[in-house]
């Protein structure tokens, strides 16, 4: 028997920012469902067990960026959410060296000097523009983008907010900043360091889930958008969900539930219902239909529009610009059951950066290779990796005295090139094999004992990763953070602030601004939207401050 | 203001003008003009720098580096009196195809060479009006200062020079909703997606490509290639060949500079800029010559200037800044000095005539881009080719043609160096590409002469052999021009002013950094 319930509100998709979203609208007084196509919630913020007694954090692996008014507002710790931030990183070179990042500063002092005395005087620079660059952006990420085309008194406000934070920067810095936001994280690194190491280990973050090199222009603000974090007031700093990243999608589950919201998993979005340019509701794959004046998915937009939505709803130009929105796959993701932490003969034992993000990149030359492996479909040949084993601080994560080991792969294509044609369709078990046998090369340079440690092994293209999350190509921004796709860009210029052609769909997901990454935000503003656009705004709590 | 700084004395200047290329002898233009005594030394034995055409066999003239004219503003052209370079007819360019249906380009128009019409001409055509459009509005902003934002953005000295980007905002207000947000989303953009959300990739999508990475240290998947573009078609895109080669452009700069009274010295080496008083008061060449003037303007780069004056005299700030200008300079010219004029297979004779482009694909032209990164030499360069010979057969001697090959991108000093395997290397790839679509091209051949960026580097004075002496991101241009702090032509030294190429607009032969220095000079009233 199929069921046709009705409610005020329905959020397609139950990832962290649709369940964001749902519980603003819930405690708001609204009757909310979730509809979810996977029998879990989270999305790509999910703690899964694939190999009993492990727990994995499939997709997203570490947390920094999700906002804290929205932890707070959602009371998030109340219902489990504790974050563990970790303490430093490291990169390991080929010959037995290693590269050592602490958050303390002295520590990462001495250690830039062992490389390069000249970076180590240099750090202090290059972590201030960052730092400064961060607390720029961060009142923007609650807000909507202002519309620069449009005369209306909203638009004209965000515009003037904008330009009375860019006045506030001063003159340097102001043109300083126009400079940042398009230069490559390559060449700012370059300008500061000396060190190949060093310079590897620090520009991982421009380039994780984009379709750029190191040296693409606009990869500096690609690094920004992985610094604006927090973790306890220390912005740039990261931790573990204790629980996998799932505990903060069950987090925001269990915040929904108690403000009265429902959740149906099982069965996704088959298509919107629209009527007279009006949404009305959502059918699902089963055959249930549920209605609502108000819809907001929590798919990208290409997934919305160009799959769940009839062509004749939407506007040609529309249409068009939705095509052309980059989602590229990019990444792709080992999770690995370790039956005891791996041999680093490197590295002292136990040492603090062992519990960080573990690299073994040696130079911007070898990151920018493995991106020109990308561009021609291939996996990088020299895979640069984001390594962490969070079972050493949540100890949740696996049985006692075995270790669970996340190892994010930059870069893999989605569409895959095999003799001269490039398609989705060859990833197989074969060519993920072949894959992860590269990844695992590359990890032996570190820790030379990996293959024998492994008990169990997820191996996620971006094929897998589309597949399983719905995220298009796999792509974990939901759209590239490319200026032309970012602020009154994102997703669509005109249609930037969580509205579409279609009255009462809103976009809540990281297709819209700020974008991607664990932050919440979309999920937040879009929530924010609805409300207003219900008449019920003061019923938001408010963020502009 | 000292006595001794109005320059007046015996045998001294109002200015004097380190480097005779054309942006040095546009400053003079607009100096001379305007009634000041203006000097223009040039190192070489000629002024004209990158204009400048030589002879690398007796009889046979090469556009030494530049070789074609394309961004040179009327107005500017007219106001310097050097109209009549913009009178010849402008020439089509031609995507030469693997396949041999080559691609023929004039103006929005795109078609095959055979006559038949391209499939892609109506997106072509609607995807190159835009861009025009476009780069209009932009190229308004080349012709002043950039825009300052000294005392914040509220203050009514800034509200002045902002009014060149208010003017910007309003006449894209004007394009209407659609076409402004259309701008502002691919502003920043690279042209690997634009073109190619508009058009299947081949020959004509690997041309526009190839435009949009002309002269920089980018592929077009770079971001702010869109940019690179819109700044080629600044002034309309229409691409020349102007009557008596391009050695007749650096002439007629250099007649009009010559004209308006500028005196012009070649073979004067200036080793150092004279500093009195943190204020330039001249200039000492090689052959222990001073001369003497009330301000010193330089076409050299920013860092370059400040060595020349005493590094001493600038803060530690700025000279970071110059010491980290990107300027990877990517192109490479070879020169060929041919018996006669090649066949060109599947193109008529007048169509030889134009721009020649080896881009057979945006994926090609990024491939061509790879090895650089590395410092590796390219197996497939991208090439602009050009037989000037075909329109101005008075330019070689005895029926011999000439042929001008800007080959990208080849790096400043190849990993190993530039020994004689490496340039011999160079020079078979470019020859063995072109001869796939010139047979029996390398018969022809009786001179041939390669320019790498450490040569131009050398010979021109061009930091890092950068045709436009800093790369022209978009972070290096309008107020981070050349670098921030460093943008409105003047630097700390009082009365030395930059005037090349890596000052605001930028590169190309425009003449405009040269005038605009020159006017902000005359403006700042300290002559």
């Amino acid at each position: 028997m199929s069921r046709h319930d009705r409610y005020d509100a329905i959020i397609a998709g139950a990832g962290h920012n649709g369940l964001t979203a749902a519980c603003y609208l819930a405690r708001a007084g609204l009757r909310v469902l979730v509809v979810e196509k996977n029998d879990w919630v989270g999305g790509a913020a999910v703690s899964r067990s694939l190999h009993e007694g492990w727990t994995y954090s499939n997709c997203s692996y570490v947390c920094s960026l999700l906002r804290r008014e929205i932890v707070r507002d959602l009371e998030l710790p109340r219902f489990g959410l504790q974050v563990i931030p970790y303490e430093g990183g490291a990169s390991f070179t080929r010959d037995g060296d290693y590269f050592a990042y602490f958050s303390d500063h002295d520590a990462l002092r001495r250690e830039m000097a062992r490389h390069s005395p000249a970076d180590a005087d240099a750090y202090a620079r290059f972590s201030q523009t960052v730092m400064r660059q961060c607390r720029f952006i961060r009142p923007f990420l609650l807000r909507n983008a202002p519309d620069p085309a449009s005369l209306r008194p909203r638009d004209m406000g965000e515009l003037l907010f904008l330009i009375r934070k860019a006045h506030g920067l001063g003159r340097r810095e102001l043109a300083e900043t126009l400079r940042f936001w398009t230069l490559s994280i390559g060449d700012f690194l370059d300008e500061h360091f000396q060190s190949d190491l060093i310079k590897a280990h620090l520009a991982g973050s421009g380039i994780i889930g984009t379709g750029l090199g190191v040296y693409s222009p606009g990869t500096a603000y690609v690094l920004l958008h992985h610094y604006m974090g927090d973790v306890d007031g220390t912005i740039g700093a990261w931790g573990f969900a204790r629980g996998g990243m799932g505990a903060i999608s069950n987090a925001l589950a269990a915040s929904f539930q108690e403000a009265g919201g429902t959740i149906v998993t099982g069965s996704g979005i088959d298509r919107f219902l629209v009527s007279d340019g009006r949404v009305t509701g959502v059918a699902l794959e089963n055959g249930d239909s549920y209605a609502a004046p108000v819809v907001a998915s929590n798919m990208d937009v290409k997934r919305t529009f160009l799959k769940h939505t009839d062509r004749k709803h939407l506007p040609e130009d529309f249409i068009r610009a939705v095509e052309r929105f980059k989602i590229r796959g990019s990444s792709g993701k080992l999770n690995i059951a370790l039956d005891a932490l791996p041999d680093i003969p490197a590295a002292p034992r136990g040492a603090p950066f062992l519990r960080g993000d573990m690299h073994c990149s040696t130079s911007l030359a070898e990151l920018e290779r493995a991106y020109d492996d990308w561009k021609e479909g291939r996996w990088s040949a020299e895979p640069y990796f984001d390594m962490l084993i969070p079972s050493q601080i949540d100890p949740t994560m696996a049985p006692k005295g075995k270790h669970m080991m996340t190892v994010f792969v930059q870069y893999a294509p989605y569409d895959l090139e095999m003799n001269g044609v490039r398609s989705a369709d060859n990833w197989n078990d074969d060519t993920r094999k072949a894959f992860a046998d590269s990844v695992f090369d590359k990890i032996a340079q570190a820790m030379p004992d990996i293959r024998d440690r492994v008990v169990h092994a997820e191996i996620r293209s971006p094929w897998d990763i589309e597949n399983e999350v719905g995220l298009t190509e796999g792509n974990i921004f939901q759209g590239e953070l490319t200026f032309d796709q970012l602020l009154f860009n994102r997703p669509v210029p005109g249609y930037a602030q969580y509205r579409t052609p279609i009255a009462g769909l809103y976009l809540a997901g990281s297709s819209a601004h700020p974008g991607g990454g664990v932050m919440a935000a979309p999920g937040a503003n879009a929530a924010r939207e609805i409300l207003r656009g219900l008449g019920k705004a003061g019923r938001m709590p408010d963020h502009a401050a | 203001m000292p006595p001794d700084a109005t320059g007046a004395g015996k045998g001294a200047f109002d200015v004097v003008l380190i480097g005779g290329g054309h942006n040095g002898l546009a400053a003079a233009i607009t100096l001379a003009r305007k009634g000041r005594s203006v000097c223009v030394l040039e190192r070489a034995d000629r002024p004209g720098g990158m204009a400048r055409s030589s002879e690398p066999a007796a009889g046979a003239h090469v556009p030494e580096i530049a070789h074609l004219l394309y961004n040179l503003d009327a107005r500017v052209a007219r106001e310097l009196g050097l109209g009549l370079l913009l009178k010849s007819p402008p020439i089509p360019a031609v995507s030469l195809a693997p396949d041999g249906r080559h691609v023929v380009i004039a103006g929005d128009a795109a078609r095959f060479a055979d006559g038949t019409p391209h499939p892609d001409a109506p997106a072509f055509g609607e995807l190159n009006a835009r861009l025009r459009r476009f780069a209009g509005l932009l190229g308004r902003l080349s012709l002043k200062s950039p825009p300052r934002f000294d005392g914040g953005l509220a203050s009514l000295a800034t509200m002045g020079e902002m009014a060149a980007l208010a003017r910007l905002g309003l006449d894209l207000k004007r394009l209407g909703k659609h076409e402004m947000r259309e701008f502002l989303r691919i502003l920043l953009g690279n042209a690997h997606d634009l073109v190619l959300d508009e058009m299947a990739d081949g020959p004509l999508a690997g041309a526009i490509c190839a435009d949009a990475v002309r002269g920089n240290h980018v592929g077009p998947r770079s971001p702010g290639t869109v940019f690179n573009l819109m700044y080629r078609l600044g002034s309309g895109g229409a691409v020349r060949l102007p009557e008596g080669g391009m050695g007749a452009v650096c002439g007629a700069f250099e007649q009009a500079a010559r004209a308006a009274g500028a005196e012009i010295r070649t073979g004067c080496d200036v080793v150092r800029i004279l500093v009195e008083n943190d204020a330039a008061k001249g200039v000492a060449l090689r052959d222990g010559t001073t001369i003497r003037a009330g301000a010193v303007l330089s076409s050299a780069g920013p860092l370059q200037t400040m060595t020349l004056a005493g590094i001493g005299h600038f803060d530690v700030e700025a000279v970071r800044r110059a010491r980290n200008l990107r300027c990877k300079g990517t192109v490479a010219k070879l020169n060929l000095v041919l018996g006669a004029a090649p066949e060109i297979t599947g193109l008529r004779g007048d169509l030889a005539a134009g721009r020649l482009l080896v881009a057979p694909s945006a994926v090609a032209v990024e491939r061509a881009f790879n090895p650089v990164k590395y410092g590796e030499l390219p197996a497939e360069p991208v090439i602009e080719a050009v037989i000037p010979t075909l329109t101005e057969p008075s330019l070689a001697t005895n029926g011999r043609h000439i042929l001008s090959a800007n080959v990208q991108h080849i790096a400043h000093t190849p990993r190993g160096g530039w020994g004689d395997a490496a340039r011999n290397r160079i020079t078979a790839t470019v020859l063995s590409q072109l001869e796939r679509h010139m047979p029996g091209l390398k018969g022809l051949v009786e001179a041939a002469e390669l320019l790498t960026p450490a040569d131009i580097e050398a010979r021109f004075g061009a930091p890092g052999g950068h045709w436009h002496h800093a790369e022209m991101g978009i972070d290096q241009i309008l107020t981070l021009r050349p670098a921030n702090g460093l943008a409105h032509y003047r630097l700390a030294v009082h009365g030395l002013y930059l005037c090349g190429a890596s000052a605001h607009p930028g590169g190309d032969v425009t003449g405009l950094p040269g005038r605009n220095s020159a006017r902000q000079l005359l403006k700042d009233r300290i002559l």
